[in-house]
This record gives structure tokens, C-alpha cells and sequence, in this order.
């Protein structure tokens, strides 16, 4: 009987090993994963350029959506952008025009009719985007009129940056390489210049101090300052040609001669 | 109908079999159609050096041959020498993993890039040899060809009253931009404005260049084009206007008029006091009566 029933117990395991249902689990398809390759983590991307984003999946297989039975392994990539839905893909790079400021990606993995895997299996990367370059030193320079010029009462001061992009305040803070220049005179804040046209000045006689500075979205000093300062004369009529005008001085002999006759008629009667 | 004994007998039957046997082995030897061609990858669009144009985006083009495109990570795929997909790079910077062998469109700033395609295995791994090709091109947002032109078609020459001016300058085959330190791309750059010689404004891209307080007398505005690194174009592109700047109005008129009016009081004055002097003399004490 013992026997019998040994021999049961090791038909019924050696069935069970054959049929593989105790090692199901290792057998089973390995779970899908998601992973991003560009950007990389804080990556500025710049000159306003399409961010274009590359990712890699394992153990799953991208179909277009609603082109293919609801499979776990099997599905899209839904893309998010600061947490919204604004794409989904089957390739395995998509490009998003994304505006300036920092923003975070974030890919899932679904299943063909929308839904999340169990478990979930997305992956995210943050990134900053930026109208301005993505390297380099910014620089700020004047190229008229030039260090301790003397001018007239009006006149143009012309420019030139390098290395960032001048914008309207008000964009998102933290933003590389991009911003707008603060134009103090003489010590004073007197404008806001948001492109490279030149300024146009109209001041009183004397010296003066012009002072430009670039600034970020946020109004503040970049994080090396980036500061030129110009000092000029002003003069008005600078450079006019004025002709010498006797007219007055004959009006003030007229009127002293007039005066004269009225004099001389005076005396005159008195005589008489 | 009677066969022949040759073809009929087994062991000539069998020696054909083994000759059409090794014919068709040597065809397959030698045939160079049937020998194992590697994976290729050509860079069909755009050409080597070729000038993307106003600004568009570079358009890519590529074929691939004896390599299947699939998409990585697929559901128990192995690694396999004869498929995987293609890594794209821009200037040396992973840009694009691409699963299909369709036109990639790349907008790219300014100045000269590299773009290099590479077959790769599923696992990412480059095939052994190496299989790439790259081609160099160069964006720029002015037109791809033609000879920068430059015409101030304002003020004209001659004779003007006002002191502050505006220019305006008109372009061909050149794309006026606002420079922020970008790389020089042909035909791209912006419009320099010399007063006199001297350097006195760079108006924004397309924006009238506004010179004002200019001196009295001759003045000659000089626009020219430059680079996005303010070097000048080669051969150099500028025109010139002089214009005449007419100082204050001349006195003559009203000094003359003063003048008359000045010359006639004085007359009076001088008659009135002639008279005065006579009547004086005439009515003097001293003067001995008349007998």
C-alpha cells in the first residue's frame, strides 16, 4: 500500500515537472521596460529647436494604436509633457516643439487600447529649453557711439550680443542664454530693451553715464553679470553750422536811434 | 517503341543525376550573386556640401541594403548581425534611432554640420566591420545660391533740411537675421550703417537703420553686409548715398531789411539834429540884432 501510494506521489510529481507548472515562473516572458536615450537629464536644448526624443523598450513590441489586439507585451508609448498627454508613438523617436522653460518628458507604456501595464512601466527625464544658444559665454558690447564721445543732444546707441537672445520679460525663470537688457542712465533705470534695435537718446548737455546689462527672464543679473557701461558729453548743436546774424544788433540800434529822434524833436519843440 | 539501352541502364541514370549534381554545385560556387553580401547604407539626400537654404529643414534621405530595420526590444528578440536599425547623429550628438527607411527631416541651425548614420544591431552594438555614412551640409536661412546684392533706396542723394534721417537698404539673395553670435552661413548676416566712415548703427533684420543729429554739410552713409561675426561679405557688398544737410536758414534777407530801416532813422535823426542846431543858432543871445 505504501508503496503504492509512493509510487502515486512520484507519478503525479513527475507529471507536474514535466507539464512545467512548477517552474512557470522562470519561464515566464520577462517583464517590458522603458528607457530614455536623448535628451539626457537636464539636457538644454537650444535655438528654440523641436526637442527630439529617443527611447528604447525591451520585451515589448510598439504597434500603431488600434492596429492590434490589447496585449500586455504588446501596445504604444503615450508622451507627456509637464503631465500632459500631448503624443503618442510607435517609433522609437518622436520630436516635440516644446516652448522655453524647464519641462519634464515622461513616457508610459500601453497597452493598445490606452491602458497602463501592470505594472505601470514608464520613464521620465527633465529637460530645459532655451530660444538662446546652448553654449557659450554671453556677451554684450557697444558699437556706437564709442567711450567718452562727444554728441549732441540726440543720438543712437547701437549694440551687439553674443551667445543669447534677447526676448520680452515675463518668460519662465532659470532659462540659459536667454533674456533681455536693463539700460540704467546715469544711475537711473530708463529702459527695457527686448530686441537689437538701437536705442534712441535725447539728453540734456553734459556728461552722462549709460550703463547696459543683461538680464534674465526674471529681471535678474545672469549668474556671471554681463554689465558695459558707457560714458559720453552731450552738446547740443553739435556739429551744426550757424551763421552770424547781425539783425538783432541793428533792431537794438533802431530802437536807439528811434529813441534819438524822439529826443531831438523833444528838444526841438523846447527851442521853439 | 523501343529505349535506348545507354539511358535506360541505372548506372547511367545515376551518373547523370551526380553530373547535373555538381553543375549546379559549382554554379552555386561560383556565382557571385549567391555569395553573402554584407550590410550597406548610403546617404541618398542631400549631397555632400550641400547648402540647405532658407531656412528649411534638411530633409534625409538613405537606403539600406541586405540589413533588416527592426524595431529594438522586441519580445524574446535575439541579436542578430542581419537586422537591427540605424543611429543618426548630428555634429558627433546622438540625435535619432530610426526603424524605417523613410526621409528624416532635421532643422538645424545655422553653419556647417555633420550628419552620420550607423547600422546597429537590436542591442545597439555597431556591426562588425563598422557600417556608416555621413555627409556634410551646410543651413543656412539665405537662399542657397546667387550674389548678395545691397540698394539704399532711401534717402536719395542730394539736399535735405532734416537732421535725423532714416535709411532704408533693400537685398537680394541675402537673409537680413539679427546676429546673436551664431556660426556664418552663406548668404545670411545683417546690414552695418558707417556715418562718415565710422561705424554708427547695426539695424535689426529688416528694421530702417535711423541715424539722427547728423552734422551740417556733406555726409555719406555707407551700408554694408556683413556676417553673422560682423566680417564682411566676400567680395564686400555696400552702397553709399551723400546727402546734404542744409544748415540754419541764411540772415541776409532780414539783416538787409534791419539795415534800411537803421540807415533811415539815422537820416532823420541826423536831419532833426541840423535843424535843432540852426534853430539854436538862429534864437542864441549873442547873436547880434539885425541893423
Amino acid at each position: 500500500m505504501n508503496a503504492r501510494i509512493l509510487a502515486l506521489i512520484v507519478a503525479i510529481v513527475g507529471m507536474l515537472v514535466a507539464s512545467g507548472i512548477p517552474a512557470s515562473n522562470g519561464r515566464s516572458a520577462p517583464l517590458p521596460s522603458l528607457s530614455i536615450i536623448s535628451p539626457t537629464p537636464n539636457e538644454v536644448i537650444g535655438n528654440g529647436t523641436p526637442v527630439a526624443i529617443v527611447f528604447a523598450v525591451m520585451n515589448f513590441n510598439l504597434t500603431e494604436p488600434g492596429n492590434a489586439t490589447s496585449s500586455p507585451n504588446s501596445g504604444h508609448v503615450d508622451v507627456f509633457v509637464d503631465d500632459t498627454l500631448i503624443a503618442q508613438t510607435s517609433v522609437n523617436t518622436i520630436v516635440l516643439p516644446l516652448p522655453s522653460g524647464p519641462h519634464t518628458i515622461r513616457l508610459r507604456l500601453v497597452t493598445d487600447n490606452g491602458s497602463a501595464l501592470n505594472p505601470d512601466v514608464n520613464a521620465s527625464v527633465p529637460v530645459m529649453v532655451t530660444r538662446g544658444p546652448t553654449g557659450g559665454t554671453p556677451g554684450l558690447s557697444i558699437v556706437f557711439p564709442q567711450e567718452g564721445a562727444l554728441l549732441g543732444t540726440d543720438w543712437t546707441l547701437s549694440f551687439r550680443v553674443t551667445n543669447f537672445v534677447l526676448v520680452p520679460p515675463g518668460g519662465p525663470a532659470g532659462v540659459p542664454n536667454e533674456g533681455h537688457i536693463v539700460v540704467r542712465l546715469d544711475s537711473a533705470s530708463y529702459a527695457v530693451l527686448t530686441d537689437g534695435a538701437p536705442l534712441h537718446l535725447n539728453l540734456k548737455d553734459g556728461p552722462h553715464t549709460v550703463t547696459l546689462q543683461l538680464v534674465d527672464n526674471a529681471g535678474g543679473p545672469l549668474s556671471s553679470n554681463v554689465t558695459v557701461s558707457l560714458h559720453v558729453t552731450v552738446h547740443a548743436l553739435l556739429g551744426r553750422v550757424t551763421p552770424f546774424d547781425a539783425t538783432p544788433y541793428l533792431a537794438l540800434a533802431n530802437l536807439l536811434i528811434g529813441l534819438g529822434i524822439l529826443a531831438a524833436i523833444y528838444r526841438k519843440l523846447e527851442v521853439q | 517503341m523501343a529505349r535506348s539501352p545507354k539511358w535506360s541502364t541505372p548506372c547511367a541514370a545515376a551518373l547523370l543525376g551526380l553530373t547535373v549534381l555538381f553543375g549546379t554545385f559549382l554554379l552555386a560556387v561560383t556565382s557571385p550573386s549567391v555569395a553573402a553580401a554584407g550590410p550597406s547604407l548610403s546617404i541618398l539626400a542631400p549631397a555632400n556640401d550641400q547648402v540647405i537654404g532658407n531656412g528649411t529643414p534638411v530633409i534625409l534621405s538613405f537606403a539600406v541594403a541586405n540589413f533588416v530595420l527592426v524595431q529594438p526590444g522586441r519580445v524574446g528578440q535575439v541579436a542578430n548581425a542581419g537586422e537591427g536599425h540605424v543611429d543618426l547623429y548630428v555634429d558627433g550628438a546622438y540625435s535619432r534611432l530610426l526603424t524605417r527607411v523613410e526621409p528624416v527631416s532635421l532643422p538645424l541651425g545655422p553653419g556647417p554640420h555633420t550628419i552620420r548614420l550607423q547600422l546597429v544591431q537590436d542591442n545597439g552594438t555597431p556591426l562588425s566591420p563598422d557600417v556608416s555614412a555621413s555627409v556634410r551640409i551646410v543651413a543656412s536661412h539665405g537662399p542657397a545660391v546667387g550674389t548678395p546684392t545691397l540698394t539704399i533706396v532711401s534717402p536719395r542723394p542730394g539736399p535735405t533740411i532734416a537732421h535725423d534721417v532714416y535709411f532704408a537698404v533693400e537685398v537680394t539673395n541675402f537673409t537680413l537675421v539679427d546676429s546673436t553670435g551664431q556660426p556664418n552661413a552663406p548668404n545670411e548676416g545683417h546690414v552695418q550703417l558707417f556715418l562718415n566712415g565710422v561705424l554708427n548703427q547695426e539695424p535689426r533684420a529688416y528694421d530702417l537703420g535711423f541715424i539722427v543729429d547728423m552734422p551740417d554739410g556733406n555726409n555719406t552713409v555707407t551700408a554694408r553686409l556683413v556676417n553673422n561675426d560682423n566680417t564682411p561679405l566676400s567680395p564686400d557688398v555696400s552702397a553709399s548715398v551723400t546727402i546734404r544737410i542744409q544748415g540754419a536758414a541764411d540772415p541776409i534777407g532780414s539783416e538787409q531789411v534791419t539795415g534800411g530801416v537803421s540807415l533811415v532813422l539815422a537820416l532823420i535823426l541826423v536831419v532833426l539834429l541840423l535843424r535843432r542846431r540852426k534853430a539854436i543858432a538862429r534864437f542864441s543871445p549873442e547873436r547880434p540884432a539885425r541893423p
